[in-house]
């Protein structure tokens, strides 16, 4: 397909349009996350000074955390540094929120990317069996399975996975990215550690860190490969009861065919858009696996700076979730464009 | 279809499973792994740290002048000094300095690094200045009553009469207390703020470890450091995890992965006891969990009510069920085990009584009020016993939990009803640490916003007993000063104050059996630098 036909002038004006409305979606994000952040009932000041400091104490904490400004004033700054690329200090650790995403969010990426590729490659192959075989006892018991897995609370089942797997059997890792005995050991390139042990050849780093992401990322792939199986499932479904199935059916195609090469080949852009945005919901909602694996992502950054009322962090990360489900949107759209030609 | 083909393997691995799971110790032997949670872990630097956790890794990466003994209460042994006098009138303390240490940076320690330190501590104003400031330090005073004539002398005049023991116990727990490495800090300050952007997350100590790396709310390690004046710590290094969740610490603890670990709620603690490769080791502190009433609400100002509310706690319920492993019954505001500890008054839950003191006020049908709390336990069992008495008097009470910011946000806002909390300095093992935190209130005018004391929060406001613990505070012979406290404690039982301690504080922490020579510390000045493992 030649790229000409996919830019033209009224796409040129549609991506303008969208990207005007992803700033303006951006933008009311962070105002909406800034007034509920003031209006809260928490004191950064406090958590700073501790709850025993005297007011010449407080006051000045205060100021030098700006926070002694208007409200609009604030916000007006933020947004200025905002445009510098400068997401502010997080008040309670020190550190540019920059400097803090950049060390959490590849932990994150890492288990959700492993969590969603395990949820992708066990779901789609089961919901399409699981809808060949429709009203079987095998659908009933895929069925059963994705029920489960959708309702079952991730903590728990991390508490289980935790003693029978590593506390039990000893396949997996504890708590922790890697075996303290490695920690550090290889130089951080991209924050992915398995990625980064690759690069400088340690193969027992790779190891003991794949030991330890198996079991966090099974149990969170868990839950997208309920909601993976289960939108499969209807979604063939929906494809098998069509005419040009039984068409190619009557043509004598075998059933094989018929399932992979017609029925899903069609439903793939939709399932594209379910994982990108099964996707989405893992890396911001990793927080209870990280808490019990003791996982440093961003999941337990959030948390801990929403806790603690420390706004300047809570924004960053709200600015991070908001663009990551903007591209997941936006990356799906293009997909179903470049693979269903009636979306042009 | 042929069972065994699939049984076999599948046998063989539960019976590897089982064997891995019995293989035990699985730390090195050489490197300390400790567990808890970092969340109250906010800066390294000793003028601004606040919470136990920053002072279990500062004492040891730092020195203290002098330091308190961890098995005798009150003990101070030589730390950095070697010698200590305190001059007659009490007003003037000379610490001799042991010669030739070297900071890890290579840097010699002196006395003006000593004295420096503290004064940054003043200048800097953040929350570690609160303990000088109420000895009447002050950023303006303190290069004029902390100098360092010689690099051996240490000199500090107090500047208001105070009892000298107490500023030595703080000099000796107090995490604002440890010695900077001046030039080292100075090479890293920025804007003139005396290297605080930079102590965050660095050290420049002469403790007997070094920081390799802090990673917020993940990891930090420490690492020997083979120049310490005492000689070498037996540990290489010391590697702390940001662990939140007990029952991942209990797992770890169990597999030997984890020597140590402090945060536990109290069901794996009972389970942890129950292993025989652990040690749960109990430590008192000098906080206590209390109640307190807003006696600017005009029901509490009656000391009828607070006489009924203080008959409607269910002390024994509250310290048999909910508090052990978080504290010990204690229902004074001078922690236990001083000389001038009183013994425990006996208070006893007692509807009736309380039912007749609320009628004589006015309120023979109770009232409706709030209990703040924070959310977590034991702080909100106690709220829900609380509640569940008071309503035995017609006192309808709902909990607002939340918080610590919640919580004790409303409560120096003057705006509470009634508080489960838990505070009361108590740090140094001396009456006027819980005294000064907990009933003193030298101004109640909410315009005084005396946020630091306590007695201010609940606006509980008596000459006489500001009086009685100045006077306490600065009398020199020993037997007037414990029988003075004795009297404060005898007072405050009859005046009813606005905040009613239930139980003293305890701190739990687990470690394998095989870790030697952990002796957990009162004030938190735990130090590692002697602790091995046998195997």
């Amino acid at each position: 397909m030649p790229l000409s036909s996919i830019v033209t002038a009224p796409t040129l004006r549609a991506a303008g349009n969208r990207a005007l409305s992803v700033v303006l979606t951006l933008l009311g994000l962070l105002l909406l996350t800034f007034v509920i952040g003031r209006v809260m009932p928490l004191d950064p000041v406090l958590s700073i000074v501790g709850p025993d400091a005297d007011k010449s104490t407080y006051d000045q904490v205060f100021r030098q955390l700006g926070l002694d400004r208007p409200m609009p004033v604030q916000f007006g700054y933020y947004l200025r540094d905002l445009l510098h690329g400068d997401l502010g200090k997080a008040m309670l650790t020190g550190h540019r929120v920059t400097d803090d995403l950049a060390r959490v969010l590849p932990a994150t990426i890492e288990l959700a990317t492993m969590a969603i590729l395990l949820g992708t490659c066990v779901g789609i192959p089961l919901g399409v069996y699981a809808a060949t075989r429709k009203g079987r006892l095998a659908d009933h018991v895929v069925r059963v399975i994705s029920l489960f897995g959708y309702s079952t609370p991730v903590f728990w089942f991390g508490m289980m996975g935790l003693l029978v797997f590593y506390a039990w059997l000893d396949w997996a890792g504890g708590a922790g990215r890697v075996d303290l005995a490695f920690d550090g050991v290889v130089p951080t390139r991209t924050g992915l550690l398995l990625v980064d042990s690759a690069m400088a050849g340690d193969w027992e780093v790779f190891r003991s860190a794949l030991k330890f992401l198996i079991l966090p990322a099974c149990i969170l792939g868990l839950h997208s490969m309920a909601y993976i199986s289960r939108m499969t499932r209807s979604f063939m479904l929906a494809q098998l009861s069509q005419e040009y199935i039984t068409t190619a059916r009557v043509k004598g195609l075998s059933e094989r065919g018929v399932v992979w090469g017609h029925a899903f080949r069609n439903i793939l852009v939709q399932l594209l858009t379910i994982i990108a945005l099964a996707y989405g919901g893992l890396l911001e909602g990793a927080v209870l696996i990280e808490t019990v694996f003791a996982w440093p992502g961003f999941g337990q950054y959030l948390t801990s700076s929403l806790l603690l009322g420390d706004m300047n962090a809570v924004m960053g990360c709200v600015l991070v979730v908001g663009v990551i489900f903007i591209t997941l949107n936006l990356l799906s759209d293009a997909l179903y464009r470049v693979f269903d030609p009636r979306t042009r | 279809m042929n069972h065994k083909r699939w049984l076999r393997p599948l046998a063989l691995a539960l019976l590897l499973g089982v064997a891995a799971a019995g293989l035990q110790a699985r730390t090195p032997v050489d490197q300390l792994i400790v567990g808890f949670s970092m969340n109250n872990l906010l800066s390294l630097d000793p003028a601004a740290a606040t919470g136990n956790d920053v002072v279990e890794i500062n004492t040891n990466l730092y020195d203290y002048l002098i330091e308190l003994d961890a098995k005798q209460v009150g003990k101070i042994v030589p730390g950095i000094a070697e010698r200590w006098t305190v001059s007659p009138d009490g007003r003037t303390i000379r610490l001799a300095l042991r010669q030739g240490v070297k900071f890890q940076s290579g840097n010699p320690l002196t006395a003006e690094d000593a004295a420096w330190s503290l004064q940054r501590v003043l200048k800097l104003n953040l929350a570690m200045a609160s303990p000088w400031k109420s000895y009447g330090f002050t950023a303006k005073n303190v290069d004029k009553v902390v100098t360092a004539p010689d690099a051996a002398t240490l000199v500090i005049n107090l500047p208001a009469p105070t009892d000298p023991k107490m500023v030595l116990y703080t000099l000796a727990t107090s995490v604002s207390a440890v010695i900077l490495d001046r030039k080292k800090v100075l090479e890293n300050e920025k804007n003139g703020d005396l290297g605080n952007a930079w102590l965050t997350t660095h050290a420049a100590g002469s403790g007997p470890f070094t920081l390799q790396e802090w990673r917020a709310k993940d990891t930090l390690i420490m690492n020997r450091f083979d120049g310490y004046w005492r000689g070498p710590a037996k540990m290489k290094r010391v590697v702390m995890r940001h662990m939140t969740e007990s029952q991942t610490l209990r797992l770890m603890l169990e597999r030997g992965d984890l020597d140590l670990a402090s945060g536990m709620s109290v069901p794996d603690l009972e389970a942890m006891k129950k292993n025989p490769d652990a040690v749960v080791e109990a430590m008192r502190r000098g906080t206590m969990y209390y109640v307190a009433v807003s006696m600017k609400d005009p029901k509490f100002a009656d000391r009828r009510v607070r006489l009924a509310m203080r008959k409607l706690i269910d002390y024994d319920g509250i310290n048999t069920a909910v508090m052990p492993d978080y504290g010990v019954p204690n229902q004074r505001p001078v922690q236990l085990g001083l000389a001038a500890t009183l013994p425990s008054p006996g208070y006893k839950l007692d509807v009736a009584g309380a039912k007749q003191l609320l009628a004589e006020a006015g309120f023979p049908n109770g009232f409706k009020t709030t209990i703040r709390v924070l959310a977590d336990p034991p702080f909100i069992n106690i709220a829900t016993s609380l509640q569940s008495t008071l309503a035995q008097a017609g006192i309808q009470a709902s909990v607002l939990s939340g918080t610590g910011n919640q919580v004790y946000g409303a409560m120096r806002e003057r705006k509470f009803e009634i508080l489960v909390g838990r505070g009361g300095g108590g740090v140094e093992p001396h009456p006027h640490g819980s005294l000064r935190a907990l009933v003193l209130n030298p101004n109640n005018a909410d315009a005084a916003r005396l946020t630091n004391f306590q007695g201010w929060r609940t606006s509980f406001f008596s000459p006489e007993l500001n009086q009685l613990i100045g006077e306490a505070e600065v009398e020199r012979d020993e037997a007037k000063q414990t029988a003075d406290y004795q009297e404060v404690q005898r007072l405050y039982d009859t005046q009813v104050g606005a905040i009613q301690p239930i139980s003293q504080m305890v701190d739990t922490v687990v470690l394998r059996r095989d870790l030697r020579n952990y002796q957990a510390h009162p004030s938190a000045t735990t130090r590692l630098r002697d602790v091995y493992k046998q195997r």
